[in-house]
């Protein structure tokens, strides 16, 4: 069934590029201060918390999927509810989809115009992306993984080499004392980090597709392991530069870090590094949620082939990206505030609920 | 062949994209800003000062005019226009400066006194929030006003701005960058002490087109403003910055100078090589005490006195000495700072929250007066490492 309508084949390794971009592309910029308010310098434990939290997200999803190896998150909802609240399940993730990449590329262009002031309006910046991302998924998910494994070492690279050039004015005595805060507070902290990692929910989708789909649940497991320690060093790193009290006062301290790196007195201003691994690895995201609308989109639907899907669905995009935050306030408040809730149902509760119900009426087959 | 033709279309038309010129800001378009000061007008608004780069007199061949030097051309023009809010006076200076306002070479920012005085916390916002400005600009305090200080130049520096930049790279004295400024407004467990700068003489008038009324007043450093929370309440000397920089380990570079073991009258030098500053909190629920231990590795660089100083004997009593002068000026800038200005300005209240966090949350809200009352304990401990080239001035007769 998978084959017609999407015939690429992507290895593990390729799996697991595609979802540490994935997780990483919006981590990394705006989550640090939500998970430092409430957290202070603690944020770290909230990472390591949301991690840990994540890897089980991650084996949950790939366990249910492994139950049906040769179909998608899409598709299994009908033979484990029955065909029409299998149907209604599918049609809420692709939503669900297209919310959160709404607001992946609003964030994408809102760093931009934010940070860099340039003088092109928003939608200048949303729709060059969303028109990128059109005709790279139009070609399918072999190409874009295939272009992420290129990518990846430039935007993980950079990452981790700027966060080490800003170690310099890293003072590690900033993470004391541990445990300040109470737990409640340091699990209030590990809830956003927490529905980023969840989105590892999306490997639902390549486990058809992967070439040896049982070493799915060790993919899953590593990129939220990779994604979680990498984000725990630049959580801990950001905190040791600017403090707690800055750090939650800050839009983007994944940015601020890199404006105060200065080499021998030579080199500096990464931000503009930073930016290229923004740019790449938030492009590579916003590809796989549209491709995931797309493929969720003709399979719910029933459709042979989903090309002809690529331009209405971009324009959904382009539009619910415009419309959907009035102003980056209302789109950090959606962030700090209603998206981990939105996010965990479909990340956590509605595979733990289908898992459930597959074990009770014993559908689908034992694999993993 | 159409297939070619479309291809060679749409790679032209790449090249009109890529040029990219949609927000290009040449350098001949920018009023670069140098330096920015701050200071509060009698009718209580922000005056903004700017020291904004003149590229054209940057340009190499000024100095070097061969026959009949070129004369000497203003390298920077010094603007400044109030306004409500920081950015206010900005837009204001906007409407008289051709170009525009680019604050991403910002060097340094000073404050007026009268501006700290009345609390920098109205004037710091701006330098965060704007993309342009830097976290790493050094932050100043004058004791004058900030335009006149702006208003200066530089004999050895294209501007006094970069002067002073490169006297604070070289961490000479206190060296405070915005980030860390920001970061002690923040903190209820310290509070801001930025150095101080003022406009001296420098120097004598030497050669053709330094006559004595065209001669500068430069940009100095001497000492340190310290402020309670947002406000300037007081200045430490030279000698008492030191003692700032030793409590606080932000010691670099320096020296120590004792008298010699057996000849009292004549000195000894010391380079500081590398110190280290323990800070240890101690309550017991009602007193708070500090136990500061400083431990300074140090080489002989002059000595006065025609005495052999290398029997260990007379390296300890010099080793003595050393953390006995380094200890008296902690203690000057500390009763100065518990008594007189009653602040901490040591980032102490940082140390005791990291021993003591359950206390902390109760003591942090008047953390100065427990500052002020804390008894504190220094220790010093110094050793001599090394002699430079000599062991024992080459130049007395035996």
């Amino acid at each position: 069934m998978g084959e017609i309508l999407e015939n690429s084949k992507i290895s593990s390794r390729q799996a697991v590029f595609l979802m540490v971009t994935m997780i990483f592309a919006t981590v990394i910029l705006s989550v640090p201060a939500i998970t430092v308010k409430h957290a202070r310098q603690d944020a770290w434990i909230s990472v390591g918390l949301a991690t840990v939290a994540g890897l089980l997200i991650a084996r949950l999803v790939t366990t249910l999927g492994l139950r049906f190896p040769e179909r998608t998150l899409f598709e299994y909802p009908a033979e484990i509810l029955g065909r029409w609240p299998g149907k209604l399940v599918g049609f809420f993730y692709i939503i669900w989809f297209l919310h959160i990449n709404a607001g992946v590329i609003r964030e994408y262009g809102e760093f931009l115009v934010t940070a860099f002031r340039p003088a092109p309006p928003l939608i200048v910046f949303n729709l060059m992306a969303v028109a990128i991302a059109a005709y790279t998924v139009r070609n399918g998910l072999e190409v874009f993984t295939r272009a992420n494994e290129i990518f990846f070492p430039l935007t993980m690279g950079l990452i981790v080499i700027t966060s080490i050039f800003a170690s310099g004015e890293t003072d590690i005595q900033r993470l004391l004392p541990v445990a300040d805060v109470d737990a409640v507070s340091i699990f209030k902290g590990a809830m956003v980090p927490l529905a980023w990692f969840g989105e590892i929910v999306t490997i639902a989708l390549v486990i058809p597709y992967l070439n040896r789909p049982r070493e799915s649940h060790r993919a899953a497991v590593t990129s939220v392991l990779i994604s979680g320690v990498v984000f725990m060093l630049v959580v801990a790193n950001a905190i040791g530069i600017f403090g707690p009290d800055l750090i939650e006062a800050m839009v983007f301290p994944g940015l601020n870090k890199y404006r105060i790196v200065n080499l021998a007195n030579f080199l500096g201003r990464f931000e503009a590094l930073a930016m290229t691994a923004w740019v790449t690895a938030g492009f590579v995201k916003i590809s796989i949620f549209y491709w995931a609308t797309l493929l969720g989109v003709s399979q719910v639907l029933e459709l042979k082939d989903y090309r002809s899907l690529v331009l209405p669905v971009g324009g959904v995009l382009m539009a619910m990206s415009m419309l959907d935050h009035p102003s980056a306030l209302h789109l950090q408040h959606f962030e700090a505030q209603v998206f981990p809730f939105f996010a965990l149902t479909f990340e956590a509760a509605i595979p733990l609920l289908l898992l459930i119900t597959a074990l009770v009426r014993g559908k689908g087959e034992r694999l993993g | 062949m159409t297939r070619k033709a479309v291809s060679l279309l749409l790679i032209l038309l790449t090249l009109v994209c890529l040029s990219g010129c949609w927000s290009r800001r040449e350098m001949s378009e920018l009023a670069i800003v140098m330096g920015a000061g701050v200071d509060r007008t009698p009718e209580n608004r922000i005056r903004l000062t700017l020291q904004l780069a003149r590229p054209a007199a940057f340009g190499g061949g000024a100095e070097t005019g061969g026959a009949g030097a070129a004369e000497r051309q203003n390298i920077t023009w010094v603007v400044s226009e109030t306004g409500d809010t920081i950015f206010e006076a900005e837009r204001n200076l906007a409407l008289k400066i051709s170009r525009r306002i680019y604050w991403a070479h910002n060097i340094i920012l000073v404050f007026g006194a009268e501006a700290a005085k009345s609390g920098v916390g109205n004037y710091v916002d701006f330098f965060m929030r704007d993309p342009m400005s830097r976290e790493n600009i050094w932050v100043l305090v004058t004791r004058g006003e900030a335009k006149e200080l702006l208003e200066s130049h530089s004999e050895l520096e294209k501007t006094s701005a970069q002067s002073i930049g490169f006297v604070e790279r070289n961490k000479a004295g206190l060296a405070v960058i915005f980030k860390d400024f920001a970061m002690a407004l923040a903190s209820r467990g310290s509070n801001p002490a930025l150095p101080a700068v003022e406009l001296q003489k420098l120097g004598e008038p030497q050669g053709s087109g330094m006559e004595e009324e065209k001669q500068h007043e430069e940009v100095v450093m001497t000492g340190t403003g310290v402020f309670k929370d947002e406000y300037l309440v007081g200045w430490l000397d030279t000698s008492e910055t030191r003692g700032l920089l030793w409590l606080r380990g932000e010691i670099n570079k320096g020296i120590i100078t004792v008298p010699s073991p057996g000849r009292p009258d004549k000195l000894l030098s010391i380079n500081v090589a590398r110190a280290r500053t323990r800070v240890e909190p101690e309550y017991d629920g009602e007193n708070i005490g500090f136990n500061i231990t400083i431990t300074i590795d140090g080489e002989l660089l002059e000595q006065q006195s025609g005495e052999d100083l290398t029997i260990p004997e007379k390296v300890e009593e010099i080793e003595a000495a050393a953390a006995m002068d380094v200890i008296r000026k902690c203690t000057a800038t500390l009763e100065k700072a518990q008594g007189e200005y009653g602040v901490d300005i040591f980032n102490f209240g940082e140390a005791f929250h990291r021993k003591y966090k359950r206390d902390w949350k109760e003591l942090k809200y008047q953390w100065n007066d427990a500052f002020a009352g804390a008894q504190i304990n220094i220790y010093a401990e110094a050793h001599l490492r090394r002699t430079g080239l000599l062991t024992r001035p080459a130049t007395v007769k035996k």
